[in-house]
């Protein structure tokens, strides 16, 4: 069932909002930013030879969390876009966790566009042919990564039928349409000069930082958070990094290969 | 992010792709595992991928399909190849099937190209950045270039699409490496289709965005309903034509025209657009001095043909200027200025053009008919732009009927025909033809096209041909009008390019020109080449200050044959004496432009010999008026300070409404 996403999405209200510091809104935005770009691998998939019912709940369960995040982030930074007593410097910041969030959404919603043709298009309750892309794996790790959730079980739906799945169509059409209304919206509210934003980031990104992101990884990261004084943690955590630099020196490899 | 409630007119909706849909239902029958295109695997280094198909298979089975034959089947094939549905994986960036065993893979529907989503610069810069981050730096020359063009136009959002970036590439690395590779391979593939490397056609190639979303469903208002009427309506009156006529005329233009169509017969010596190579828009330039051979051949297959190749006016013009008839063209181009020209000097223009072609004893009179006389005098009371159209018709009918078939037998024509050089095909290894890829560069700026336009106006103006029939002794009471080389105009931005009119504003000492340029017999009346039309209002000042109307008895033909030199000084005299009498006359008295005397010591010999010459050539109305030098020829009385001024041309209309001024 999908979480109630369609309500009306209401304006950050009052000062008192605006007391989260912009590092809450930069992690946000950028955990944001994650989930679309695991969206997009999952939409690449539709219509093609991995195309499955669980790919179609993967797509779902990763939308609604895209959109939970798009619901806070938006709140927010209008918020704080909005609180006239911000100092500048912050307001610099917001200002490119805005402009980061807007081109998210924006791309999101491309993303659930091309979703919502091709999945009409090849529907799984016709049986319509696939193409055959070539693609064999499943796309488990990266709901997974998207959902932040380490351990995923695939939904073995089996195919659904016409009416459930036209229902999930009209869903998703509807939580386009959201998005766009969203996006309408941002662009009324909030007025940011998109000429006065300056990137501050490198113009390359830097390719030593990127290697090294599975799974087992993100784990570690994760819950490396809240450690406990006991022994066994303290030896899993050994283990764990023992494991995690195998992984650094094996990914290290297969750049090198590839 | 982009902006999203823009409302202004501009296009930016792409044209309506109709054959995509048609393409995604072939790429669909493809897929079927029983009647499809079998699959193989392709094997890689470590890893073994399915659904690889090879060219041959892909164009068997469209032959099968269409029951049609190879060669078309891979002109289909290649065109799958070109929108991206199928995309090979060996030569990636070469869009064409090759009928042997290379491999080719299906796109995924998600890089299909849509008709409705346009493909993004963002989508665009984060593959970069991403095959950046792959590649750690070491991209190709213009994927590094467009790295850079779109840093400094998407500055706004550059933290996004690198952030973006690292993350789809760290999403990627989650997956499975087969699947990864796959997915590499879909997303080059998409990206060579939509952001060509440079050298290569793309098939998404479309022309102009348009204003409409073609998309959009268009709602039923009364107003729609309203135009579909309207448009109905017109389409029952539509003038028809038997469809033999039509059909013989379409036979017939193609027939002609078959060898200079560059898409049909190689063009001579090589297509720039597929070779880079500019040697034939050099050859081809407008005012080139020797012509191709194609290009005159040309010239005959109609006189339209030959008046919109700027090299060919000015052949014709140099046939009429030998044959002393170059007043019909000055006219026709003057109509075209008019008609092409600024609303702001249309006026004054359209008088010009009165006083120099139309009226009675106009220096550069032309031969229409009655009835458009009629329609056109009447016209210019309240000119507009296509005042003198029918005048300008019944002048290009004439030229054409005419001088046109005269101009084909001529000396110049046949002169023109035996130096135009025919160069020779040019061919290029793949070595050279990347050579001149490299080297392209662009062509002039348009500002330098137009200085150079100018200067050849100019120069024409300079050097301009000289018409007999104004120099008879009816029309020329001034000599110093009769190199009248066209419309004194002062901005000549208003023209397209179309007229190369030369332009009298700008002449240089008309005397030295003017005697250099033409032959001996003219020379005594290579008078002055001043802005002729300037000096008409000027005179016309003078006249209508020394204000006294003159009787105007009719000459008769037979007095042509009195001695002109007479007439030249005395008119040379005369023009010193205006100069002297009327203190306006600035420009007349400037001097420079005035020089009587120097044409003095010609023989008289000659005046006789031309006089005669004059006899066959000259064409005048019965009752020209006549000026006041020639009434004072016939009546023999004493040459000296004439009587009056210079009976000027008085445009009718002016008449009717006060005269004031000049014209």
């Amino acid at each position: 069932m999908p979480l109630c996403n369609n309500k009306v999405a209401d304006d950050g209200s009052g000062p008192g909002v605006s007391a989260q510091p912009p590092e809450d809104g930069k992690a946000m935005v950028d955990s944001l930013i994650k989930v679309v770009a695991c969206h997009r691998h999952l939409a690449s998939c539709v219509g093609g030879s991995t195309d499955s019912a669980s790919l179609r709940q993967e797509l779902q369960k990763t939308r609604e969390r895209a959109q939970s995040l798009a619901v806070s982030c938006r709140h927010h930074l209008t918020a704080q876009l909005r609180d006239k007593a911000l100092p500048e410097d912050e307001r610099k910041e917001t200002e490119l966790q805005w402009v980061a969030f807007s081109s998210c959404l924006e791309l999101f919603h491309a993303d659930m566009s091309k979703v919502f043709k091709m999945g009409s298009h090849f529907s799984l309750a016709n049986n319509s042919a696939m193409v055959q892309t070539g693609m064999q794996g499943g796309t488990t790790e990266v709901t997974a990564r998207a959902l932040s959730q380490p351990d995923l079980q695939p939904s073995a739906d089996g195919v659904p039928t016409d009416s459930v799945e036209r229902l999930e169509l009209s869903q998703l059409e509807q939580e386009i349409t959201q998005v766009d209304r969203t996006l309408e919206e941002m662009e009324m509210k909030v007025n940011v000069l998109r000429w006065t934003v300056e990137a501050r980031g490198p113009q390359y990104a830097d390719p030593v930082s990127t290697d090294s992101a599975s799974l087992a990884m993100l784990s570690t990261d994760e819950e490396g958070g809240g450690h406990r004084c006991s022994r066994s943690q303290v030896f899993v955590a050994m283990l764990l990094c023992g494991v995690a630099t195998v992984a650094v020196v094996l990914s290290v490899c297969v750049v090198y290969l590839a | 992010m982009t902006i999203r409630n823009v409302r202004d007119h501009g296009q930016r909706y792409r044209p309506r792709m109709a054959c995509l849909k048609k393409v995604e239902a072939l790429v669909l029958e493809m897929q079927d595992p029983k009647t499809g295109v079998k699959s193989q695997t392709q094997r890689l280094v470590i890893t073994t991928i399915p659904h690889a198909i090879t060219g041959e298979d892909i164009v068997a089975w469209i032959v099968n399909r269409f029951k049609i034959d190879a060669p078309e089947a891979q002109s289909i094939g290649s065109m799958m190849v070109a929108f991206g549905y199928i995309y090979p994986l060996q030569d990636h960036k070469r869009l064409i099937i090759k009928p042997d065993s290379s491999l080719y893979r299906f796109q995924t529907p998600y890089f299909w190209p849509a008709q409705q989503w346009p493909v993004e610069d963002t989508d665009y810069a984060i593959y970069l950045a991403k095959r950046n981050i792959r590649k750690k730096g070491m991209l190709e020359l213009h994927e590094q270039e467009q790295y850079n063009r779109l840093h400094k136009w998407m500055n706004h959002k550059w933290d996004f699409i690198v952030m973006q970036a690292k993350e789809q590439y760290r999403a990627g690395k989650e997956r499975k490496k087969p699947d990864r590779v796959v997915f590499d391979c879909q997303e080059r593939a998409y990206w060579v289709v939509h952001r060509p490397p440079p050298g290569t056609v793309s098939a998404m190639d479309y022309g102009l965005d348009r204003l409409m979303d073609p998309n959009m469903e268009e709602k039923k208002t009364p107003d729609y309903y309203r135009r579909i009427i309207i448009f109905t309506h017109q389409c029952i009156m539509r003038p028809r034509v038997k469809s033999s006529v039509s059909i013989g005329a379409i036979v017939k233009y193609a027939t002609t025209y078959r060898q200079h169509d560059p898409f049909l017969c190689a063009c001579l010596p090589s297509n720039p657009w597929l070779t880079d190579d500019v040697t034939y828009w050099d050859l081809n330039k407008p005012n080139v001095e020797i012509p191709t051979k194609m290009r005159v051949e040309r010239w005959t297959f109609s006189f339209g043909e030959l008046l919109n190749d700027p090299r060919g006016r000015a052949d014709f013009r140099l046939f009429l200027k030998k044959e002393f008839s170059g007043e019909n063209l000055a006219f026709w181009e003057s109509c075209e200025d008019l008609k092409w020209g600024a609303a702001v000097t249309m006026k004054e223009k359209a008088q010009q053009i009165y006083k120099t072609f139309l009226a009675r004893g106009a220096p550069r009179w032309i031969n229409i008919d009655g009835k458009t006389m009629e329609i056109t005098v009447k016209g210019l009371s309240h000119p507009h732009r296509y005042v003198l159209d029918a005048a300008q018709t019944h002048i290009y009918m004439l030229m054409k009927k005419d001088s046109y078939g005269r101009y084909l037998k001529s000396p110049v024509f046949k002169d023109t025909q035996k130096k135009a050089i025919s160069p020779e095909p040019h061919r290029f290894s793949e070595a050279q033809l990347e050579q001149n890829a490299k080297k392209r560069r662009p062509s002039l700026s348009p500002i330098l096209l137009r200085q150079q336009e100018e200067e050849q106006k100019a120069k024409l103006a300079a050097s301009g041909p000289v018409d007999i029939t104004q120099l008879c002794r009816f029309t020329a009471p001034v000599p110093h009008l009769a190199v009248y080389t066209g419309i004194c105009e002062a901005q000549t931005n208003a023209s397209p390019g179309l007229m190369t009119l030369p332009n009298s504003a700008a002449c240089p000492s008309p005397i030295s020109v003017a005697i250099d340029s033409t032959p001996a017999s003219e020379r005594r009346f290579d008078g002055h080449g001043g802005p002729a039309s300037a000096h008409f209002p000027s005179i016309a000042e003078s006249a209508e200050a020394s204000a006294s109307e003159e009787s105007q008895p009719p000459a008769s033909r037979s007095r042509v044959a009195s001695s002109l030199s007479r007439l030249l000084r005395r008119g040379c005299v005369a023009q010193s004496v205006f100069a002297s009498l009327s203190p306006k006359c600035a420009v007349a008295a400037g001097g420079g432009k005035v020089q009587p005397l120097s044409t003095e010591p010609l023989t008289q010999s000659q005046p006789r010999r031309i006089a005669n010459f004059f006899q066959i050539k000259v064409d005048i109305p019965p009752e020209c008026r006549i000026y006041p030098i020639d009434s004072e020829d016939e009546e023999e009385e004493s040459p000296g300070a004439a009587r009056g001024g210079v009976k000027e041309i008085i445009c009718p209309w002016e008449t009717v409404t006060k005269q004031d001024g000049a014209g």
